[in-house]
């Protein structure tokens, strides 16, 4: 055998280990030598952000890291354990048992932050790792908790918007994840000739919102002031600019921390500014005059003869104080609040009318509003209401309206008629291009001249009512009070009450309405002595912070 | 005539041979690099979100709260002109 006979033979066999070789990773087991070049990554979007109508942030981004363990690559697990959990402190006994040698990826604490990453990657352990990711942080804490809403997780994992804006927009806040494919060498390092692939993320939509955090500021505060002081057990405060039905502030008390919220329990989350029913009372009052006044079956300079009580079907119904001042005008009946006045209303309107004009106004409907979990309330069909539902609905009682319902409903008495649909988010912001979200309106509830009518009507209340409030003088302010009874196993304890107070300023002009709700106050079940007085501080602030400047 | 010949097949040979080297050394330094840029960009962008947020909670209304308590500074700003409007008319 020659030389290079024998240099061919070698030749030969070196090739053909090689083709064999070849076939074991391509054909035979090509997943080994996938993973061990090819990365594929997940790139995470960031969450769009949330900002006030004036560009504050209420939520934004974080950066944290999620701490991944690869068992395989481990090698003394108590020392790897026991150094761990000198940083993170979850337990020797949790973190050992999630260590599993027959996995190669084991996710072990999500949320980390900087300093906690800087530390762990100090210990030089072999067979750790980090995944980028972000957590929401909220500058201004839980100043807008229930109309925030919060990130939680899914089934999956992945972050979750529930309630609130964070709800009702996840799907434009989410975003999409990016993909990177590339080849990597043993260090890490892109191997140029190699699969380099990249699919950049698309980040979520960034929020403007129609929520003044100044305000908003304002009413949380002085709503936490007047639940404390007349110890009341819970409360809500909308406020709206009425021509637009933009919500400049919303909060709701009891609520949640924004931070915390895995502490607490389901009830805290719903807001109850558009989830939960209640009685307006007296506040409905000017809902059923505005009707009658529309439908010409008053005139504005009618007079009522309001001789005492009055029966309907076995009931009696009579005024708050059981006083009646004989022959009084209709805006009499709204400043002393008359129950029989109003049924005389009602009765001159008419029962379908008042149907028909209860469907107007939008109750027993969702309102529309973009924020999740809203309800729709309740207005049982016509032919199920007794002659006593009619004359009781008339002053706001047999009727269970949602907070948004009403305000939406009142700012169309008091700007021409014009129902409109309540919004918080009023700009979005997508990969640098802008849209913007425009005031819908609905219908018309009512002519402006009716509007007129009962502006003057409220102011008057306000004026000449039977309480005095300390009001910012220099200015008209109207609104009504209310106070009803709540309905427990089927009939009304007196004891308690849902007390509220609607109203806004100035008359001319309304730059807001506010509706001020106190549930179960104790020192007074007067709407009249706890909403109204603390709806008159909140003006004073407001007033001032717009620069709205005496009539 | 023959030998020329092969002392340009090996000289192209020596160029192709230390230009792949070259090439596969430059690849690696490019490599190093882009990692490299990445880790930084991926590092500036964390640092930019935690020094904005740093700045959101120094602006915020929360933090102005917490430092007017600190320094007992928690008179609040009543709007007394309102109620007193002769100072507003006396200017």
């Amino acid at each position: 055998m020659t030389k290079q006979r024998l240099l061919l033979i070698v030749f030969f066999i070196f090739y053909l280990l090689i083709i064999i070789k070849l076939f074991y990773l391509q054909v035979l087991n090509p997943s080994s030598s996938d993973t061990a070049y090819l990365k594929t990554n997940r790139i995470y979007p960031e969450r769009g952000k949330i900002f006030d109508r004036n560009g504050e942030p209420l939520a934004v981004n974080s950066p944290t890291f999620l701490l991944y363990i690869e068992p395989k690559k481990i090698g003394d697990t108590f020392e790897f354990v026991k150094k761990i959990d000198s940083i993170l402190q979850v337990g020797e006994a949790s973190l050992a048992s999630k260590i599993d040698k027959t996995k190669s990826w084991v996710a072990i604490k999500d949320g980390l932050d900087t300093d906690q990453q800087q530390k762990l990657l100090d210990l030089g352990l072999k067979g750790l790792g980090f995944e980028d990711r972000f957590k929401r942080y909220y500058p201004e804490s839980s100043l807008a908790a229930h109309l925030l809403g919060f990130v939680g997780k899914n089934s999956q994992g992945e972050d979750l918007g529930y309630f609130g804006i964070e709800g009702f927009y996840n799907k434009d806040l989410v975003g999409l994840p990016g993909i990177i494919k590339s080849d990597r060498d043993i260090l890490g390092r892109p191997i140029l000739i190699g699969t380099q692939q990249k699919l950049d993320p698309e980040n979520g939509r960034d929020l403007y919102l129609t929520i003044d955090k100044s305000a908003q500021e304002i009413v949380k505060r002085k709503l936490q002031t007047g639940l404390e002081r007349y110890r009341a057990k819970e409360g809500c405060v909308l406020l709206v600019v009425p021509q637009t039905m933009e919500i400049l502030a919303l909060t709701c008390l009891p609520d949640f921390d924004v931070d915390l919220y895995h502490l607490f329990s389901e009830e805290f989350f719903k807001n109850p500014a558009i989830s939960n029913l209640y009685e307006p009372g007296s506040t409905f009052k000017p809902f059923i005059m505005a009707a009658a006044l529309e439908e010409k079956s008053i005139q504005p300079d009618d007079f009522y003869n309001e001789k005492g009580q009055i029966e309907i079907g076995g009931y009696t119904i009579k005024t708050w104080n059981n006083k009646y001042e004989g022959k009084i005008s209709l805006t009499r009946i709204i400043e002393k609040s008359s129950n029989v006045g109003m049924v005389y209303v009602g009765q001159r309107l008419g029962r379908q009318k008042m149907y028909s004009y209860l469907k107007k106004y939008g109750f027993g409907e969702i309102s529309g509003i973009d924020l999740q979990g809203e309800g729709s309330g309740r207005l049982k069909e016509e032919f199920l209401w007794y002659p006593i539902d009619f004359a009781t609905v008339s002053f706001g009682q047999g009727i269970a309206i949602t907070p948004i319902q009403m305000i939406r409903a009142f700012a169309s008495l008091i700007n021409g008629g014009k129902l409109l649909k309540p919004f918080v988010v009023k700009k979005i912001i997508s990969q640098g291009r802008e849209k913007y979200i425009d005031p819908k309106i609905q219908r018309q509830t009512i002519s402006p001249r009716s509007s007129e009518i009962i502006k003057k009507m409220l102011l008057s209340a306000v004026e000449n009512g039977e309480v005095r409030w300390t009001k910012p003088k220099g200015y008209q302010i109207a609104g009504k009070t209310g106070t009803a009874q709540i309905p427990i196993e089927g009939h009304y304890d007196p004891t308690k009450t849902v007390a509220s107070f609607i109203g806004f300023a100035p008359v001319s002009q309304p730059k807001f309405l506010a509706l001020v709700i106190l549930r179960e106050p104790q020192t007074s079940p007067w709407g009249s002595e706890t909403a109204a007085p603390l709806f008159f501080e909140m003006a004073k602030e407001l007033l001032v912070y717009y620069n709205i400047a005496p009539e | 005539m023959i030998s020329k010949g092969k002392y340009l097949i090996w000289l192209i040979f020596s160029i192709l041979l230390v230009s792949n080297v070259f090439v596969f050394l430059h690849s690696m330094k490019l490599s190093d690099k882009i990692n490299h840029f990445e880790k930084e960009i991926k590092n500036l962008h964390q640092e930019n979100l935690t020094l904005e947020n740093k700045i959101y909670a120094v602006d915020s209304l929360q933090y102005a709260a917490s430092i007017a308590a600190q320094f007992d500074f928690n008179q609040k700003a009543q709007p007394m002109y309102l109620e007193n409007l002769k100072y507003a008319r006396g200017q």
